[in-house]
């Protein structure tokens, strides 16, 4: 009898009676719905031109297949060396130089006493993320000209003047340097928040037992900071390979290209100005393929050593 | 012994203090300083931008490279169109996301599940530039405005974060809204999103800081230089200009600029006058702005 009453109480509706219940939740989710189906799942699906000769007439489908033929073109392209070994190179280099910086800053944000400092130098250190790529890269074209800023600094120590831009050499540093201006400070961002959850009285405690700053900072803010340093590496990892093309397209030059020229500008000349579709597809499957074994492997290893992972 | 060691604590604080201080100074200094030259560049004569010695306060002061910039209608035209690209991108972006957003706070709608893991997987995967490409064309988006507007408007993170935000939110309002028979739009539009002004606003301004940046698909997809938003015009001030095209333009019957004053502006100061007028709104909207972003990412961070 009881157990009647109940199920009355909530009658089990069937599934058409809750769907259309449910018509407004539905017509909301769908404009949403169809972008993200149409613009991000439609070009997964056109992913599939990589293993074929694309004719726009006959379609996705029905174009002649022919497996791993523009795979095997690239991987026997002598560009192939070039672009892999500069985007490694890149990669590597802005994980040894631009991940551990924001971390020491926002340490050291940490430790300004007053107040009013802290916000100014945080204001200001975050300002340049907000400039955009074209931006920055005029600044730098401006700098590194003849006359520029750092010829001007070069003028200084009595140097000769160098053009940067048409520098192989100065390339790297150039592109590592202006990631580390407009990115370090904004990068603080998600530490600090972390840092802003350590419960003072740690601090004061440790103050009592006559511990200085450094042993604070080593034993209670760096070890509260280690889940969020673990997963921003597991994602820096993963981006390795994903170097920031677009400032490169801005940067380059012809004397430059043998170590600026990366897996993304290389696609974007073949693919875009010289319509080889396939065939870039197919390197762009191939990047994010390395890249997401590389995201993989990190968030395992990560998983296994620390307990900390993404998924 | 105690009375020591407080001492001894104390000078080493202090040396740290100032180390950290100067420090701090430093890279004021670092990232100041940059944008003060290009901004020195812009409002000197074309002998010192030449001879370089300007640093961070202007010489031969003038506004010339200005005149010649908003003289030309191809910055006009780049700076209205980045405003209409902005306010189109951010209405759709904050809409959108908000519809997507909250029939999933439904622990009962029937498609929670299934919308949860659809977007989740965009965020791992993607087509890439040169599929994503192929699609735009056959869909005739080439050398549409919309291009900029629609593609991008809706992601999966800014969903989850809406979603994060409005379950939080107390469900009394909404809850005793539907007694009366309101209907999901109704709460939506008239509770839900009037509490959410912080959200609206942090995630408004990020909306509309990216799409003032944006420039690289216009680089793909616009190619009537009559729809570029103003980085491209940037860029192509950055990259075409030179002295002689600089003369030609002037000399264009267009009147650009009087050729007698031409001679006190050089492509480079045209260029960061240029710099300094993109880079202008941005500037704007920054002490407003920088109040909300760490919030913005802080919201983000929690959901992880």
């Amino acid at each position: 009898m009881k157990q009647n009453v109940a199920v009355q109480g909530t009658p089990k509706r069937s599934l058409k009676t809750r769907a259309w219940r449910q018509r407004y939740l539905f017509l909301m989710v769908l404009p949403g719905f169809l972008i993200v189906l149409v613009f991000s799942y439609f070009p997964m699906y056109g992913i599939l031109i990589a293993f074929e000769n694309y004719s726009v007439n006959k379609g996705i489908l029905g174009s002649e297949w022919v497996g791993f033929k523009h795979f095997m073109d690239f991987f026997t392209n002598p560009m192939a060396f070039r672009v892999v070994k500069n985007t490694l190179i890149l990669g590597v280099y802005n994980l040894l130089w631009s991940f551990p910086i924001p971390i020491v800053l926002a340490v050291f944000f940490n430790e300004i006493k007053n107040q009013k400092f802290k916000k100014l130098v945080q204001t200001v250190s975050y300002f340049p993320y907000f400039l955009s790529t074209v931006i920055v890269a005029g600044m730098l074209l401006s700098f590194c000209s003849r006359e520029g800023l750092f010829n001007q600094i070069r003028a200084l120590a009595g140097l000769e003047p160098i053009l940067f831009l048409q520098d192989p050499g100065s390339f790297r540093t150039l592109f590592i340097g202006s990631g580390i201006w407009q990115g370090a400070g904004y990068g603080t961002i998600l530490y600090l928040a972390a840092i802003s959850n350590i419960d003072p009285s740690l601090y004061d405690v440790a103050s009592i037992d006559g511990a200085s700053r450094f042993q604070k900072i080593r034993h209670i803010t760096l070890p509260a900071l280690r889940p969020t340093i673990t997963i921003m590496l597991i994602m820096a990892v993963g981006g390795i390979l994903g170097s920031d093309f677009q400032k490169i397209m801005l940067l380059y030059t012809p004397q430059t290209y043998p170590v600026a020229d990366v897996i993304g500008t290389y696609t974007y000349r073949e693919g875009i100005a010289g319509a080889r579709f396939e065939y870039t597809t197919a390197i762009g499957l191939f990047n994010s393929l390395i890249s997401f074994v590389l995201l993989a492997i990190a968030n395992l290893i990560s998983r296994k050593a620390s307990d900390t992972s993404l998924w | 012994m105690v009375h020591k060691r407080t001492i001894q604590r104390s000078r080493g604080d202090r040396i740290f203090d100032v180390v950290n201080t100067l420090l701090m100074l430093g890279i004021i200094v670092v990232v100041v300083f940059p944008v003060l030259n290009v901004i020195a560049i812009s409002f000197s004569n074309a002998e010192h931008v030449a001879r370089a010695d300007v640093t961070i306060f202007p010489k031969g002061f003038n506004v010339q490279a200005y005149s010649y910039i908003l003289r030309d209608p191809q910055v006009w035209r780049g700076y209205l169109n980045s405003i209409g690209y902005c306010v189109g991108f951010t209405v759709c972006n904050l809409l959108f996301t908000s519809l997507f957003a909250y029939p999933l706070t439904h622990n009962d709608f029937l498609g929670k599940k299934f919308c949860t893991i659809f977007l989740t997987i965009t965020m791992f995967f993607g087509g890439g530039m040169i599929p994503t490409y192929l699609l735009m064309r056959s869909l005739h988006l080439i050398d549409n405005p919309l291009v900029l507007i629609i593609p991008g408007c809706v992601g999966a993170y800014n969903v989850f974060v809406f979603r994060t935000f409005f379950n939080n939110i107390p469900s009394e309002l909404s809850e005793s809204a539907k007694m009366d028979g309101a209907n999901d739009f109704t709460i939506l539009f008239r509770i839900v999103l009037p509490l959410s002004k912080a959200l609206l606003a942090t995630f408004g301004l990020f909306a509309i800081v990216g799409m003032w940046n944006n420039w690289f698909s216009a680089l793909l997809y616009l190619d009537d230089t009559n729809k570029y938003p103003v980085q491209m015009i940037l860029r192509q001030y950055l990259y075409v200009l030179d002295t002689v095209n600089l003369q030609q333009r002037a000399g264009m019957g267009g009147g650009y600029i009087n050729p007698t004053l031409l001679q006190q502006i050089s492509p480079k100061g045209v260029r960061m006058a240029m710099v300094v007028v993109t880079m202008f709104p941005i500037m704007m909207i920054y002490p407003f702005f920088q109040k909300y972003f760490v919030k913005g990412v802080m919201i983000g961070a929690v959901k992880g």
